[in-house]
């Protein structure tokens, strides 16, 4: 076989397949740079900057004292200065102390200024628990970050979705937060479901925001969710599957913006919904996408359930963890009772 | 290597020196069997002693067969695939 006619395929973790976006945009834009804490020598904790080191040196790849205040500050300044930042907050459980930085400087201050100033940065985040981390290491909080205005959300669940959102985010000219569920990831600590790792083209490509992908297509019900969730569903689609119940399964990929044409369009044909999200029940995900369908198609919606962590901290322990966050039968239940 | 065909073994070309054990677990294949691939490119991630390692294709070729698949245990020297050229 000539090597012409060889054609290269290969799997990716969906932290390759961020790394791999990462690394491309940086070879292209000497302004996009990559801060956090241990992000150089120890690669990230869950993988997020494995081998960039190695390639972009300390200057491009810093290690950042424990103040996300500074760096996420920092980060504000160099994007508005005409640089491409990405900071990264270790947990996104920590985005507390440096709430000022993201809540009212990053979102704000490209409004604040009257468009005088951009700033075009991404702060990437890990979320997600099922792996006894305990109430301060293990929440999603989309459901915060989305609120706010001026952040575009974005939650991938593949390598394929997570190196072409990742693409789209550095190049938008406004701040994106990449919030990555550290279950996907494929570290070998911590085992991904077998959905994740997917075919990733070597070429740079995008992946628009506001683009749900519906990844299971269904007549019977519709399942939107996101992150860790979408493989979840999907299993429970399998499931329903056999008991004669044809799920669709519509991965949100954003949040801000949010497709809601294609989730409502998806209702439209099944006449059922159901919402599965990792984040807390109330005043969240589930709530915002039950009323959206609500405002522009009620008449569609047939039976509606919202599937989610009741309002309670993430627990340590594992019995308890694994009842608070939801699970395949769960999604699989919620389903029955809308049929 | 070869087993007297034209297959090549797939191995872990340096073991760290700095490791104690001669065990290792694969984490991650990212090439499928039957999947053409080019030499040094990335076959699999393997953990020792909890630090991850690539293992890289010593030839171009095909991928034709994985012998110690995810979450498999190896030992020092093991063939973890076999590539044909």
């Amino acid at each position: 076989m000539s090597k012409q006619s060889q054609r290269v395929e290969r799997d990716l973790t969906m932290s390759r397949g961020m790394v791999e976006a990462i690394a491309h945009e940086m070879r292209e834009n000497d302004e996009v740079f990559y801060m956090g804490e241990d992000v150089a020598d120890y690669g990230g904790i869950f993988d997020s900057t494995q081998g960039l080191l190695d390639e972009f040196g300390y200057d491009r790849i810093m290690d950042v004292p424990i103040s996300e205040t500074a760096y996420l500050g920092a980060a504000v300044g160099a994007a508005q200065e005409g640089m491409r930042p990405i900071a990264e907050l270790m947990f996104v459980d920590f985005f507390g102390v440096a709430m000022d930085q993201i809540y009212n400087q990053m979102a704000k201050n490209t409004y604040m200024s009257g468009g005088n100033v951009s700033v075009p940065m991404v702060l990437t985040a890990a979320v997600g628990g099922t792996y006894n981390d305990a109430a301060q290491h293990s929440q999603t909080l989309y459901g915060t970050f989305a609120h706010v205005p001026g952040i575009k959300v974005v939650v991938p669940s593949t390598a394929y979705d997570a190196k072409g959102l990742m693409h789209n985010a550095i190049r938008d000219d406004d701040p994106v937060l990449y919030m990555f569920h550290k279950r996907l990831m494929g570290i070998g600590w911590m085992p991904a479901p077998d959905g994740p790792k997917t075919p990733v083209p070597e070429e740079d490509y995008t992946i628009p925001f506001g683009s749900a992908d519906v990844k299971r297509e269904g007549e019977d019900v519709t399942i939107v969710t996101l992150g860790l969730h979408v493989h979840r569903a999907l299993e429970a689609a399998e499931q329903l599957a056999d008991d004669g119940v044809d799920a669709e399964v519509v991965d949100l990929r954003s949040l801000v913006p949010l497709d809601t044409d294609t989730i409502v369009g998806s209702v439209e044909k099944t006449g059922r919904l159901v919402v599965v999200d990792e984040d807390y029940r109330s005043f969240g995900v589930t709530g915002e996408i039950v009323a959206t369908v609500a405002d522009e198609s009620l008449a569609a919606l047939d039976a509606v359930e919202r599937v989610a962590v009741p309002d309670v901290p993430i627990p340590y322990a594992r019995p308890l963890e694994q009842e608070v966050i939801p699970d395949v039968d769960d999604i699989a239940a919620a389903v029955e009772r809308t049929q | 290597m070869t087993d007297g065909s034209d297959r090549v073994a797939v191995t872990l070309e340096e073991w760290p020196d700095d490791a104690d054990s001669e065990e290792g677990v694969v984490v991650n294949w990212f090439v499928r069997e039957g999947a053409a691939v080019e030499a040094s490119a990335s076959l699999c991630e393997v953990q020792i002693e909890k630090v991850s390692l690539d293992v890289y294709a010593p030839v171009d070729g095909t991928l034709v067969e994985v012998v110690k698949a995810e979450d498999d245990e190896f030992v020092r020297g093991d063939t973890l695939g076999w590539l044909a050229p």
